[in-house]
């Protein structure tokens, strides 16, 4: 009840027309932000630090939850319409999304992602708003062992995107866990096949391998195959949004992804892209036409989506209850916090209730913002697809330049962006899929690392991850997850 | 879109815009952080560029992120491409002197011009609030008498955690390679296993857990400064008898070759900007501890901290971590490289095989059909040529002029017929792009050419 009162509490003080005006701003600039590869919700928050000083606290933030919500809107349009990812969180969008889009069908995956985004970030943020110091807690029993057993199960991910090659989908992983070893190893600080290029300490930015693999590659790949012989009849484009038909296969996923993406987003292990692959490969999996995934599946865009949009609402329970920033975004809200005098951590639910109820009230509100806004902006971003092919690849890869070098600043991405281009180009001519080498990017360097730490904190035992309950609990969960689909396929197999 | 855009930086402009009273130093002064947002170094960056704008000695200052490999891509970049500029400067601090000294970097901190020191942030030993150890001296018996047992929690290796844990184990007599230290990617991740109990001790920035203290989720051991801080009920790590004191310093430098009228302004500049209140006022928010050392002796210093710096990196060695098995560092790219080749070899081995096989597999099938195929040379040769023109013009003629014969080379390869309106859009493109990126949302992009009418 206590609750209930402090959320009432929130709207009030969120539901001023100053306060809805910077809701809109924040939502507004975040979809823009979110459509624009390379300018993540971190960079432009950061930007807008200084901008923002004079306001009073509580519309900075107001502004700054929008921009947050609105940049992961934002990411899954381009994602869609060009199959060049706004932020990482939604690549595997591309892959059924773009689809859709060539079959004529933008309009309705554009709308799916909408709607998934707005169910997803609602239920998330009830979640957010009455168990939040709860979950906290229990995400905190997570060491480096459960880190490393979770890293292995979504690994199974791989399953939902390999097509229909084992051993060339394996390729592709290899290749990702081959580019994710390059840079300095942070446990001991030494430095991995950067052949002595300062640039490569780093690693490779993941936005680069998704943006070569998926922008270039697929441009090349293109022309390669086509040049300048138009290769299908274009389809009739559908602009009427969402049939009857795609409200029916998209609401479960909807569901499955929120409850897939919130508790990942919850532990502060970081990464919005492992949840998104997860409720990939769980659609696949259970779908009774898992043929049409890769194809232009609807399921595979608005599982997705949703896990996106909760898990960022999941990133917020660390963040506001202990203080903890488990993503860039949530590091620059920190320093916002901190910026405007207040102590982030597990007194500020106690020292500004006000703030933090505004802030979550407002976070209801520009998801219903979103959702009006983006609705619209849905038809219209669609008839992108009615732009001549040779434009359309073109700004691909002007788009894909400028969100490559403004990451870093740095003309060697821009190589690595190309080189990753035509690796991506080569891999489709030889029908090797693309999402496992971004898994593998993401993944191998978590799973490594974790692993190193957990046997690092239990002295040198290799057992640690079957002697602490938590993580033993999570091995058996990984091996009926790992099981049972082969087990029910014989069963399907023997009795047909 | 772009429309609501502009209003909300109009507005924001507006807000911070002020009258001017005094004629400021610089009409407009770049301040590069060599790290990524959120960090200490955005941080200080970013609190300077409001002070400076705020107090009137810099009309306009902008912050521009060069993160990567712990500052030391910045620096390289400040004495390359800005070698000699008047009007920048740059943030660095302690920890890019352990990476200079870790990664051999070929740049160093002595090829820049020295300006000053600005803040100071100490460093704190904490436990979980449950932890067993109440004092530091019952950690550092436990840690005397059996060294690995003590996981430490802390940022990246080489960095400032680590070397007090360095200091730490070298004062009470272990050898640092036997200090068991977790490195963490960020602060966040650092904390979590700290808050979980997961570590048995974690080092960190008075800053990053000030508010656990406040908070009672941790309890603080030591703290790394000389003498007790007013506002930290926390023992020295000196009073209790571990003679070190460490702390997180950040600092100014500018470009190497400097005139000396532009080295004059940035450090009257400087000097403005630390004894305003507003700057003050930024100290005690971020809680940093003003660290204000300028001229010859802040040369002096830095050579000092190297030493330093050097002395415990090289006692630290490669971190003690095991050297073979599969928790050493060269273990997992053994692994993904045999992973990798194996995964290779069979599909050589199974596309030689089909090719032999008269009964192929569809899909194998299918890859050979797209063998078959023509394929379009022409097409592909267009795009590689915009794609080399543009890697070779974008930082010496500026984005526009790199961006449109990418664009109008893809869309020759796609298209024959339209020659001129593709250069008409393509113009449209690339300068619309620029003007959104550059102007619009602050994102700096080089000009090149065309910056005396951008």
């Amino acid at each position: 009840m206590d609750t209930m009162h402090a959320l009432g509490q929130g709207f009030a003080g969120a539901m001023t027309i100053p306060h809805l005006w910077w809701a809109l701003a924040g939502v507004t600039l975040g979809t823009a932000v979110g459509v624009l590869p390379g300018i993540g919700p971190a960079m432009t928050v950061a930007l807008l630090l200084p901008v923002t000083f004079t306001l009073d606290p509580l519309s900075a933030f107001i502004m700054f939850g929008g921009i947050y919500y609105g940049a992961m809107y934002g990411g899954s349009t381009t994602s869609i319409l060009l199959s060049t990812p706004g932020e990482t969180a939604s690549m595997i969008t591309a892959i059924d999304g773009h689809m859709m889009a060539r079959q004529g069908r933008a309009s309705a995956a554009l709308a799916t992602a909408a709607v998934g985004s707005f169910v997803a970030g609602t239920l998330a943020t009830i979640a957010l708003s009455f168990t939040a110091p709860l979950l906290a807690s229990v995400a905190l029993r997570f060491g480096p062992a459960e880190y490393f057993v979770l890293s292995i199960v979504a690994f199974t991910a791989i399953t939902g995107v390999i097509g229909t090659s084992v051993v060339r989908g394996l390729i592709s992983l290899f290749l990702g866990l081959l580019l994710g070893l390059i840079g300095i190893d942070p446990l001991t600080g030494v430095a991995r096949f950067s052949l002595g290029l300062p640039q490569l300490l780093d690693g490779i930015d993941v936005m680069i391998l998704v943006i070569g693999l998926f922008a270039v590659g697929e441009t090349l790949f293109q022309a390669w195959r086509h040049g300048r012989d138009e290769p299908h009849v274009v389809p009739l484009h559908d602009f009427s949004g969402m049939s009857r038909e795609d409200w029916r296969r998209s609401w479960k996923p909807w569901l499955r992804g929120t409850a897939i993406g919130f508790p990942l987003g919850v532990l502060p292990c970081g990464g919005a892209e492992i949840p998104t692959f997860l409720s990939y490969m769980v659609e696949k999996r259970i779908s009774k036409h898992p043929e049409e995934f890769g194809r232009g599946a609807i399921e595979g865009v608005a599982g997705p989506e949703a896990a996106n949009n909760a898990s960022a609402a999941g990133v917020l329970v660390p963040l506001l209850t202990l203080g903890l920033p488990s993503s860039a975004t949530a590091a620059v809200l920190l320093t916002a916090f901190q910026q405007y005098g207040l102590q982030p951590g597990p007194l500020l639910f106690a020292a500004r209730p006000d703030l933090v109820w505004t802030l979550i009230a407002s976070l209801y509100l520009g998801n219903v913002m979103l959702l009006v806004l983006n609705l619209p902006l849905a038809r219209m971003w669609a008839r992108i697809m009615l732009v001549p092919r040779s434009l359309l690849f073109a700004s691909i890869l002007v788009m894909a330049s400028i969100g490559t070098y403004s990451l870093n600043r740095s003309v060697l991405d821009l190589i690595l962006l190309y080189a990753v281009g035509a690796i991506g180009c080569a891999m489709r001519v030889y029908n090797i899929p693309l999402a496992p080498a971004a898994l593998g990017l993401i993944l191998g360097p978590m799973a490594e690392q974790h692993f190193r730490r957990a046997v690092a904190i239990a002295e040198g035992d290799y057992f640690v991850f079957l002697s602490r309950p938590l993580s033993a609990t999570l091995v058996i969960v990984a091996a009926i997850l790992l099981c049972a689909p082969l087990w029910l396929r014989r069963r399907a197999t023997a009795s047909p | 879109m772009v429309r609501s855009l502009t209003l909300l930086l109009a507005l924001g402009a507006s807000a911070v815009a002020k009258p001017v009273d005094a004629d400021p130093m610089y009409a407009h002064l770049r301040i590069i952080a060599p790290a990524g947002p959120g960090g200490g170094w955005d941080q200080t960056a970013r609190a300077m560029q409001q002070v400076l704008q705020q107090s009137d000695i810099v009309e306009t200052a902008s912050v521009e992120n060069i993160p990567g490999a712990a500052g030391t891509i910045g620096l390289a970049r400040l004495l390359g491409a800005e070698r000699g500029k008047g009007d920048v400067t740059m943030v660095s601090g302690l920890i890019m002197l352990g990476a200079i000294a870790s990664y051999h970097s070929p740049v160093t901190l002595r090829d820049v011009t020295p300006i000053a020191r600005l803040t100071g942030e100490y460093e704190v030993v904490v436990v979980p609030a449950a932890s067993p150890y109440r004092t530091l001296t019952d950690l550092l018996d436990a840690f005397r008498a059996r060294p690995e047992s003590i996981a430490w929690a802390g940022g990246s290796a080489g960095g400032t955690d680590q070397i007090l844990a360095g200091l730490i184990a070298d004062a009470v007599g272990v050898s640092p390679r036997r200090v068991n230290y977790v490195a963490f990617a960020g602060g966040g991740e650092s904390m979590a296993a700290v808050l979980g109990g997961q570590v048995t001790a974690g080092i960190s920035g008075l800053g990053e857990f000030a508010p656990q203290i406040a908070a009672g989720t941790v309890r603080v051991l030591a703290i790394s400064s000389d003498a007790r801080l007013p506002d930290v009920q926390a023992p020295t790590l000196r009073e209790q008898g571990v003679e070190v004191v460490l702390e997180n310093w950040r600092s100014l430098v500018g470009p190497p070759g400097m005139g000396v009228e532009d080295r004059a302004r940035l450090d009257r500049a400087v000097a403005a900007m630390v004894s305003s209140t507003a700057w003050q006022q930024m100290l005690r928010r971020y809680g940093w501890s003003d660290r204000y050392l300028a001229g010859a002796a802040f040369a002096r210093f830095v050579l000092d901290e190297e030493a330093r710096v050097a002395s415990i990196l090289d006692k630290l060695g490669v971190v003690a971590a095991p050297t073979a098995g599969p928790a050493s560092v060269g273990f997992y790219p053994i692994f993904v490289l045999a992973g990798f080749a194996l995964c290779v070899i069979s599909l050589t081995l199974s596309a030689v095989g089909a090719r032999r096989d008269a009964d192929r597999s569809p899909l194998d099938r299918a890859a050979a059909d797209a063998e078959d195929r023509p394929s379009q040379f022409r097409a592909v040769s267009l795009i590689a040529l915009g794609i080399a023109m543009n890697v070779l013009l974008l930082e010496r003629a500026g984005f526009v002029v790199a961006s449109v014969p990418l664009f109008w080379l893809t869309a020759r390869a796609f298209d024959g017929q339209h020659p001129r309106r593709d250069v008409i859009v393509a113009v449209a493109l690339s300068l619309g792009t620029y003007l959104l990126f550059a102007r619009l949302l602050q994102v700096s992009l080089p000009a090149g050419v065309l910056a005396p009418w951008l």
